[in-house]
C-alpha cells in the first residue's frame, strides 16, 4: 500500500520521465486507494508537467521531450478525469487556439495548447488551416477571453492581421486578447498588426496569457 | 530627402526620410544578408552606423546584439529607420561560394545534330548553374554559376512567394526579371568563354524546383505557399525562349522539365530520372538534402515521394555561428582529448560554421557524449575537472555552450543543437513515413542516393553519426552530385528522354507528410539522436 504522497510523486515523476505506462498504473492505484482525483491531477500530473516546462525553459528539455511528457500526463488524465466532481467550465478562462488558414504545421500549436491547458485555461482547439472567420465566430460563441494564432509559413502571416481586423469589426476586440506565435513571427510583427502579445515558445505563452489577463 | 553613404565603396543612395535602412540598401542593389527578410528575428543584417541619425535601438536588437556591438554603433538594418544623412559600414564580405556542377550520369543515346549549341540550367533557390553544350559532340564547352539574384527578395522560396503576396502589382515581374537577367548574364559568360555566338543556341533546358519554375516563367506562385499547396501547373513546358526575355536566337526553344507537386519539382524528377529509379527492382531511396529535404522511394515498381521542411539550419542559417559554405567556413571538426581540430574552407581563419561543419561538430559532440541522445548538453558539473571535455563547455547563465574555437570565438549553443535536431527530425520522419507507406523496413533498403549541392559535402559519418539517416543504411550511400543539371542535360540531348521524364513525373506519387497518420509521433521519435557509438 502506498501513501497519497508517494503516489502523487510517482504521477509527477512519471510525467517528467515520460513514462506513460507508469503514470497510468500509478493513476489507477491512486484511485483504488480512494484518494481524490482532483488532487491527483493538480498535485501529481500538472505538477509533473510544470516541472517539465521548467526544464524546457532551462533548455534541458526540448519540444519533443515535452510532447512525450504530455503523452504521459494525458494517459493519467484519461484515468483520473472521469472521477472528478461535476464542474462547469464557466469559471475557467477560455482561449481559442489554431493554426491560421493556409498552413498545416501544427506541432508548435499543440504544445502551446497543452501548456495552457495545464495552466488551467479552458482551451478550444480549432486545429490547423483554420478559416480566419472561424476564430472570430468561435470567440463570440464561446465568449472567449483570448485568441491564440500560430503559423510556420511567412505566406500565411497576413491572416493574423485579418483576424485582428475581424475582431474589431465584430466589436470583440476590447473583450478578447490576441496572442500570436510561430517560426516567422516576432514582437515586431505583433506590434505591427496590433496583437496584444507575442511569445517565442510554449512556456512564454502561458506567462503571456496570464499577464494579458491579469492572472497571478 | 536624405542620403546614405556606404563607407567601403563611397556609394551614395538617395532615400526618403524615415525609410527602412535594410530596404534602402537592398533597393540600391547592395546585398545585406537577411535570412528572415527583415523581420528582426535572425540578427544577421548587421551594419555599423558611422555617423548620422537613425531611429532608436529596439528591444529585438537588444536581444540579438551583444552589448559591445551596440556600443560600437552596430544595428540590425531591418530595425533602423533613417532620419537624416547617414554614413554606414557594411559588415559582411561577399564571400566566394563553392558550387557543384558535376555528377553521375547513366548511358543514353543522344539525338544527332550537325551543329548548334544548347544550354542547360539548374535553378536552385540559392544557386544557379548553367552549362553551354555542343549539340554535335554532346560536350560541355563552358559553364557558369552564380547566387540566385532573387535572394534580394528572400533567401527561401516561402519568403519569395510572400513577396508576390505583398507586391501584387509587380512581385511576379520582379522575381522573373531577376532570374532572367541572371540567366542572360551567365549565357553571355559561357558563350564568351567558348567563343560561341549566342544566336547559335538552339535549345535551353531548365530543371528547377516548382516555385523557381513558376517564377522563371512569370506564373503566379502564390498558391504554392499556402495549403493545399497547389501549383498552377506541373507539366513540362516548351516555349520560345524569347517569350520570357532570354536573349538567344529568335527561335531558340526553352524546355522546362516536368514537376510532380508544389514541393517535388523538376529538379527531383530530373534526379529520379538520372538515378533510373523507375528501372529499379530493389528498394532504393533518393534524397536531396537542403532547406526542403525531398525524398523519393522506389519500391516494388512504385515511386513514392515526399518533401520535408528541414529549415535552413543545415545550410548554416539560424545557427549562432552559422554561415554559408564559403571561404572561412568550418567544414569539418574533430574532437579528441588532445583538443579540437578544425578544417576551414580556403585554409583561412575560421569565420563561422557552414552546414557540413555544423553536422560534423554535432556528430563529434554526440560521439564524445558532450551532447546526449535527447539533444541536451551534458551537465558541466557531471564531468570531472580533469576530463578533457570540461574546459570545452562554458556556462552562460544556466545555459551550456560548447567552445569550438577560442579566437575568434565560435560557440555551439543548446539552441543550435535544437535547430539541427529539428532539421534531422523532419528529414528522418519523411524517410520513415515513406518506408511505412511502402510497407518496408530500413534493412530492406538496397541503396540510398544522395543528390544535390549540399548533400555532396556531407560524408556518411556525419549523416549517420547525427542520425539524419539511420545506421541501417551505412555502406549503402551513393553520391550522385548535381543530378538536376544532369537531368536537364539528358533532356537537352534527347527527345526520347524528354518523353520518358514526363512519363516518370506522372508516375511519381506524392504524399503530404502533415496528413500522414501519427505524423507527430513519427516526428517526435525521429528527433532522438543515435546512441553514442
Amino acid at each position: 500500500m502506498s501513501s497519497k504522497e508517494e503516489l502523487l510523486k510517482r504521477l509527477s515523476d512519471g510525467v517528467v520521465d515520460m513514462e506513460e505506462d507508469d503514470v497510468a498504473e500509478a493513476a489507477q492505484e491512486y484511485l483504488d486507494e480512494g484518494y481524490p482525483a482532483f488532487d491527483g491531477i493538480m498535485e501529481g500530473l500538472v505538477d509533473g508537467m510544470n516541472r517539465a516546462s521548467q526544464l524546457y525553459e532551462e533548455e534541458e528539455y526540448f519540444v519533443t521531450d515535452v510532447l512525450l511528457c504530455s503523452d504521459a500526463m494525458y494517459a493519467g488524465l484519461d484515468i483520473l478525469r472521469p472521477h472528478l466532481p461535476e464542474v462547469s467550465n464557466d469559471d475557467k478562462v477560455t482561449g481559442i487556439i489554431g493554426v491560421v488558414e493556409g498552413d498545416t504545421h501544427d506541432i508548435g500549436k499543440n504544445l502551446v495548447k497543452i501548456m495552457l491547458e495545464t495552466a488551467g485555461f479552458n482551451m478550444i482547439d480549432l486545429g490547423r488551416d483554420v478559416p480566419l472567420t472561424r476564430f472570430v465566430e468561435t470567440a463570440k460563441e464561446e465568449n472567449a477571453d483570448f485568441v491564440c494564432m500560430s503559423t510556420l509559413m511567412t505566406t500565411t502571416m497576413g491572416g493574423m492581421e485579418t483576424v485582428v481586423g475581424l475582431l474589431k469589426e465584430a466589436g470583440l476586440r476590447d473583450k478578447v486578447k490576441v496572442m500570436i506565435g510561430g517560426g516567422p513571427i516576432s514582437q515586431k510583427y505583433a506590434d505591427k498588426i496590433g496583437a496584444d502579445g507575442y511569445s517565442q515558445n510554449a512556456v512564454e505563452a502561458v506567462k503571456l496569457a496570464k499577464r494579458l489577463l491579469n492572472i497571478a | 530627402m536624405a542620403e546614405i553613404k556606404v563607407k567601403q565603396t563611397g556609394k551614395k543612395i538617395e532615400i526618403r526620410e524615415g525609410e527602412n535602412l535594410l530596404e534602402a540598401l537592398l533597393g540600391a542593389g547592395i546585398f545585406v544578408d537577411n535570412p528572415c527578410s527583415g523581420k528582426g528575428i535572425c540578427g544577421k543584417c548587421k551594419v555599423r552606423i558611422v555617423s548620422g541619425e537613425v531611429s532608436g535601438i529596439t528591444a529585438s536588437e537588444e536581444r540579438l546584439l551583444k552589448a559591445e556591438e551596440i556600443q560600437a554603433g552596430i544595428r540590425l538594418s531591418c530595425m533602423a529607420e533613417v532620419s537624416g544623412d547617414v554614413e554606414i559600414e557594411l559588415l559582411q564580405k561577399e564571400r566566394k561560394h563553392e558550387v557543384l556542377t558535376k555528377g553521375y550520369m547513366p548511358q543514353f543515346e543522344r539525338d544527332v545534330y550537325d551543329d548548334g549549341y544548347g544550354i542547360v540550367i539548374d535553378i536552385g533557390t540559392t544557386t544557379v548553374v548553367t552549362a553551354l553544350i555542343d549539340l554535335k559532340t554532346g560536350k560541355e564547352l563552358a559553364n557558369a554559376s552564380m547566387i540566385n539574384a532573387q535572394k534580394q527578395y528572400g533567401l527561401d522560396v516561402l519568403t519569395r512567394i510572400t513577396y508576390e503576396y505583398e507586391h501584387p502589382d509587380c512581385g511576379i515581374q520582379k522575381l522573373q526579371e531577376a532570374i532572367v537577367n541572371s540567366i542572360n548574364a551567365m549565357i553571355g559568360e559561357a558563350c564568351q568563354e567558348a567563343a560561341v555566338d549566342r544566336r547559335d543556341i538552339r535549345e535551353i533546358d531548365v530543371a528547377a524546383n516548382c516555385t523557381m519554375t513558376h517564377m522563371l516563367l512569370g506564373v503566379d506562385a502564390r498558391s504554392i505557399g499556402r495549403s493545399p499547396y497547389r501549383p498552377v501547373f506541373t507539366e513540362a513546358k516548351d516555349l520560345p525562349a524569347r517569350e520570357i526575355g532570354i536573349e538567344a536566337a529568335e527561335d531558340t526553344r526553352l524546355y522546362c522539365l516536368p514537376q510532380v507537386s508544389a514541393y517535388i519539382g523538376a529538379d527531383i524528377v530530373a534526379g529520379a530520372y538520372v538515378c533510373e529509379l523507375w528501372k529499379e527492382r530493389g528498394n532504393v531511396l533518393f534524397i536531396d538534402i537542403g532547406t526542403n529535404g525531398e525524398i523519393v522511394l522506389a519500391s516494388n515498381g512504385r515511386l513514392l515521394s515526399c518533401s520535408c521542411a528541414a529549415g535552413p539550419a543545415l545550410e548554416g542559417m539560424n545557427i549562432s555561428s552559422g554561415m554559408r559554405a564559403a571561404e572561412g567556413a568550418v567544414e569539418d571538426v574533430e574532437i579528441t582529448d588532445q583538443g579540437i581540430r578544425l578544417k576551414v574552407i580556403g585554409d583561412q581563419e575560421p569565420a563561422g560554421l557552414c552546414g557540413s561543419g555544423i553536422l560534423a561538430v554535432l556528430k563529434e559532440l554526440l560521439r564524445t557524449g558532450i551532447v546526449k541522445k535527447t539533444g541536451v548538453f551534458v551537465k558541466k558539473d557531471k564531468l570531472k575537472e580533469d576530463d578533457y571535455r570540461y574546459s570545452m563547455i562554458q556556462m552562460n547563465g544556466t545555459k551550456r555552450e560548447f567552445i569550438l574555437c577560442e579566437n575568434p570565438k565560435l560557440l555551439v549553443t543548446q539552441g543550435d543543437v535544437r535547430q539541427v535536431q529539428l532539421a534531422k527530425g523532419a528529414i528522418l520522419s519523411g524517410f520513415t513515413a515513406l518506408l511505412g507507406k511502402a510497407g518496408i523496413s530500413m534493412e530492406d533498403l538496397d541503396k540510398v542516393m544522395i543528390a544535390g549541392q549540399f548533400g555532396a559535402h556531407l560524408p556518411s559519418e556525419s549523416l549517420i553519426g547525427t542520425g539524419i539517416l539511420p545506421g541501417e543504411v551505412e555502406g549503402k550511400l551513393v553520391y550522385v552530385g548535381n543530378s538536376s543539371k544532369t537531368g536537364a542535360y539528358m533532356t537537352l540531348m534527347s527527345e526520347r528522354v524528354k518523353r520518358e521524364t514526363e512519363r516518370l513525373a506522372r508516375k511519381m506519387e506524392y504524399m503530404e507528410l502533415a496528413e500522414t497518420e501519427n505524423y507527430e509521433r513519427i516526428f517526435t521519435e525521429s528527433m532522438i539522436f543515435p546512441e553514442n557509438r
